[in-house]
């Protein structure tokens, strides 16, 4: 482990030096402090049922882009960058495995996302203030749907860094990291839509039902709910990314 | 210290690395020697471990390259052609990161890193961004990088490609001094290079080894030393006697009014000097010149090199013609 550790620290760091890192944060909290206070108004307005609230923003424009689209922007350069400018040399030929390579990339990509989106919980915090809602909003099912948020963030920051691994054209890499994203969101309801007869299968449905993530985060994480085989659903495609990624890069080594 | 046997490596159709068989003993630096697209990188390649050999086997320090890889990985001090390295980092920054990565342990890093940026004489940029520092200090935080773990084996991979000569000259003189601790392999297609630094040389050629030696001797065995003679006499009485010493084909020279001037390759070993100096005595001929010329390491390169080309493309149109 101590090959992914020296990754990790040296990825972070690169993350926090990166502008691109920057540019996401600053336009994602002013996009969403706008989105919140906006809403904010309109809930006093209409006198909305403030318990409503939290799991309304889930719903939010910005949610989706950091969700979907921001997992792609950070993991597009981990490996396509390292391909395009050849240090991918120095990591296949340093006294260290793949396998700890791809953990420590992933690991840092996933801990900067957090703390670039975690903390935008604390802007819910932030309106039940005077000028905003003036009421106490309940967080345990905001923390649940972060959760949610953040296990399926992980599981696509680790497809990101599959798809990196895959080309050394970094936008190739986020652009296909962004078709996976949206077509996991998307797609199961359109197959099931689309299937008839045939999505009322035992096998089918179920998983079809596996793989909708947005109506499991509805049904679950925005209850504020939070299951172990949607976790283990979770935990389990961060893992299956993770191989085929450590397949992807180690492919170069095999005649 | 690295024992290549019948390596060969492909790429699709591409022959890259053709039955290649080699050893480098402990303490010894190599030139690997070869024209561009001659499977020197591609060598060097399965040797660090980058790429596998498709048939054959490499070992490091007694460690298989492939099946023991992380073992001879750690072994190896690697300065690829073009130094990749990581803009956003400074300079120490980036060779602590390396040091980690090479398994230095967190006490000993910081030393380690001093040591490595003092051979390497990089200090000066320590603090300087990766990204902003000239090429040849960009090649040496490259060797600082291949020197950090203090590995008992180093790689380099055409050091001083794109090189000024003043940035060459102190590679070379970097080397020399690391010559003492390490066994080095050093690539290169600039023959006065190699010349300078190896005490022996292999050379590439179509993913062939075409030569493999001590780089004078090598030389002399091959193409053979010259004699050049130049002599207050008629041209035609010159070669005659040259003939008669050296027992070879002598051919004239230009040479101003008054003198003769001929030269002839000699066979490996033979030294006509002192028989041909007393003959040109006896026959009271002053000589103005009388001399052995060993030949160039270009010159033996090129021997080997567009020789062995002339003669496969002479081989491929007889063949041609046959057909």
């Amino acid at each position: 482990m101590r090959g992914a550790c020296t990754v990790f620290q040296k990825e972070l760091l690169s993350y926090f030096v990166s502008p691109v890192s920057w540019i996401v944060a600053v336009v994602f909290y002013l996009w969403r402090g706008y989105e919140l206070s906006s809403m904010a108004h309109y809930a006093m307005l209409v006198r909305a049922d403030p318990d409503l609230f939290a799991s309304a923003t889930y719903t939010l424009p910005s949610t989706t882009a950091m969700v979907l689209l921001v997992p792609a922007l950070l993991t597009m350069r981990c490996f396509a960058e390292e391909r395009r400018t050849g240090s991918i040399e120095l990591l296949a030929t340093a006294p260290v495995r793949d396998g700890e390579v791809v953990l420590g990339k992933w690991a840092a990509a996933t801990v900067f996302y957090a703390l670039l989106w975690l903390p935008s919980c604390l802007l819910l915090h932030v309106l039940e203030y005077g000028p905003f809602l003036a009421t106490d909003l309940s967080f345990g099912p905001v923390f649940a749907a972060y959760l949610g948020m953040f296990l399926l963030s992980a599981m696509l920051l680790a497809f990101g860094c599959f798809a990196s691994s895959l080309t050394d054209n970094v936008l190739l890499a986020a652009m296909l990291a962004f078709l996976f994203d949206f077509g996991l969101v998307s797609l199961p309801a359109q197959v099931r839509a689309n299937l008839g007869e045939l999505a009322q299968h035992y096998y089918v449905r179920e998983l079809l039902d596996k793989l909708d993530v947005g109506r499991n985060f509805d049904d679950w994480f925005a209850r504020g709910l939070i299951d172990t085989s949607q976790v283990a659903f979770y935990a389990g495609g961060v893992l299956f990314f993770l191989f085929l990624c450590t397949a992807s890069v180690a492919s170069r080594r095999v005649a | 210290m690295i024992r290549v046997f019948a390596l060969t490596k492909r790429f699709g159709q591409t022959l890259a690395v053709d039955r290649l068989g080699f050893e480098v003993a402990r303490g010894e630096v190599v030139g690997f020697l070869g024209p561009n697209g001659a499977g020197k990188t591609t060598t060097i390649r399965v040797l660090t471990g980058y790429h596998p050999a498709t048939s054959g086997q490499a070992t490091v320090d007694g460690f298989d390259v492939e099946r023991q890889s992380l073992a001879a990985r750690q072994r190896i001090g690697y300065l690829p052609e073009n130094v990749p390295i990581y803009p956003e980092l400074r300079v120490v920054e980036f060779l602590r990161y390396r040091a980690a990565l090479k398994g230095v342990p967190p006490r000993q890093r910081t030393a380690a890193v001093e040591r490595a940026m003092q051979k390497a004489d990089v200090g000066e940029v320590a603090r300087k961004l990766v990204g902003h520092v000239s090429r040849g200090f960009r090649q040496r935080v490259g060797l600082a990088d291949a020197l950090v773990a203090n590995p008992p084996i180093l790689i380099l991979d055409e050091p001083t490609s794109g090189l000024d000569p003043n940035q060459r000259r102190r590679i070379k003189q970097v080397v020399r001094e690391l010559a003492a601790e390490h066994t080095i392999l050093f690539s290169s297609h600039i023959l006065a290079e190699v010349q300078d630094v190896s005490t022996r040389i292999l050379v590439i050629h179509r993913g062939t080894l075409r030569a493999d030696g001590v780089p004078e001797r090598l030389v002399a065995e091959a193409v053979g030393r010259r004699l050049c003679v130049a002599a207050r006499c008629s041209q035609d009485a010159l070669l005659a006697l040259v003939r008669e010493v050296a027992g070879t084909a002598a051919v004239p020279e230009p040479a101003p009014e008054g003198l003769g001037a001929c030269s002839a390759v000699l066979q490996p070993g033979q030294d006509p000097t002192g028989a041909l100096g007393e003959r040109l005595l006896a026959a009271g001929i002053a000589v103005r010149e009388l001399r052995l010329v060993a030949p160039t390491l270009e010159q033996y390169f090129a021997h080997i090199t567009e020789g062995s080309d002339r003669a496969e493309e002479l081989a491929a149109a007889g063949g041609a013609e046959v057909a």
